[in-house]
């Protein structure tokens, strides 16, 4: 018997193709977020709500997962941007290679947002990198406050916690401050912006965030180029 | 199941390097953040592997404090000739 040490990821294949897509987006300075949440947590209502909202001369594209049908890219491609569905036939997740297929063909140079749309899951899709510059998990109202306690590793991934459909706080049991606390806890910097794709509450600090990690990532691709034609005049 | 089949081609590419050998045990380490149930990768890994030509595997799971989901060692045995 020997025994050998392999010490590498178990989703090394996944990771490897995961960095080759950042690889490609930071070229293209494309802010990438990979949205994750429950079935019904309403990230489809949330993306539309953002793609109306959205400056003119935004460019954005959009993939979605989901197990069948085209439904969810009918109506985000409703809103003029490029959408394409990802369907996994079976699979509760999306991953790298998922995405880098479904890239295929569309021009990143110039995109400022891509926006993946996971495959409504809490668990399986925390483990699969898809290349995207942050995770951003959905919780609704309608949910239990102590998901970030059930699910702690998705809420400790995510930079930012969407709290949406708090239009319905009136009507449901739902205690925000606790749901607030319970993400903390599990991930003590996470971000939470309460939302509505209904009625557009919070989507002000929500387009504010957006636009802000845009600008972030756009301003990495001119310092890079700017030290690359430095270097060349050098 | 997709972890559990990663698991399995990671075996897979290993025992190429050691001819005449017999994979016995593959070590996982899972961080309690991971995402991944260790009950839930176990049942899936013993479905699919006791189909496969890695039959008999044992499958070691190792639980962290963090997110890593990790390979760990691999135990190899020599093939009666």
């Amino acid at each position: 018997m020997i025994e050998i040490p392999i010490e590498k990821k178990v989703l090394s294949e996944n990771q490897r193709v995961a960095e080759e897509l950042r690889t490609s987006l930071a070229d293209s300075g494309t802010l990438s977020l990979n949205f994750i949440g429950s079935p019904g947590a309403g990230k489809t209502a949330f993306l539309e709500r953002t793609l109306a909202s959205l400056p003119a001369r935004t460019q954005v594209a959009v993939l979605t997962g989901d197990l069948q049908t085209e439904n969810d890219a009918i109506r985000l491609a409703r809103y003029g941007y490029p959408v394409r569905q990802i369907n996994t036939v079976g699979a509760c997740h999306l991953d790298a290679r998922m995405v880098e297929k479904h890239l295929e063909g569309w021009d990143l140079a110039g995109l400022d947002l891509l926006f993946i749309e996971n495959v409504g899951n809490l668990v399986c899709p925390t483990s699969y990198d898809l290349g995207e510059d942050a995770k951003v998990v959905v919780l609704s109202v309608c949910e239990g406050e102590d998901k970030p306690l059930k699910y702690p590793g998705i809420f400790r991934k995510a930079e930012l916690m969407i709290l949406n459909k708090v239009d319905l706080l009136p009507y449901v049991p739902f205690k925000p401050d606790l749901a607030r606390e319970y993400a903390r806890r599990v991930h003590p910097e996470i971000e939470i912006i309460e939302t509505s794709a209904i009625t557009g509450a919070g989507f002000d600090r929500w387009l504010e965030w957006l636009h802000v990690r845009a600008a972030h990532k756009k301003a990495s691709l001119k310092e890079a180029e700017h030290a690359l034609a430095g270097t060349r005049s050098w | 199941m997709g972890i559990a089949a990663s698991i399995l081609e990671a075996v897979e590419k290993e025992l190429v390097r050691y001819p005449g050998y017999r994979a016995a045990k593959i070590g996982v380490r899972i961080g309690e953040y991971a995402g991944v149930d260790s009950e839930s990768l176990r049942f899936c890994f013993e479905a699919i592997v006791k189909d496969s030509p890695l039959a008999p595997l044992e499958l070691g799971i190792e639980r962290r404090d963090g997110d890593e989901l990790d390979l760990g060692s691999l135990e190899l045995e020599e093939v009666a000739a």
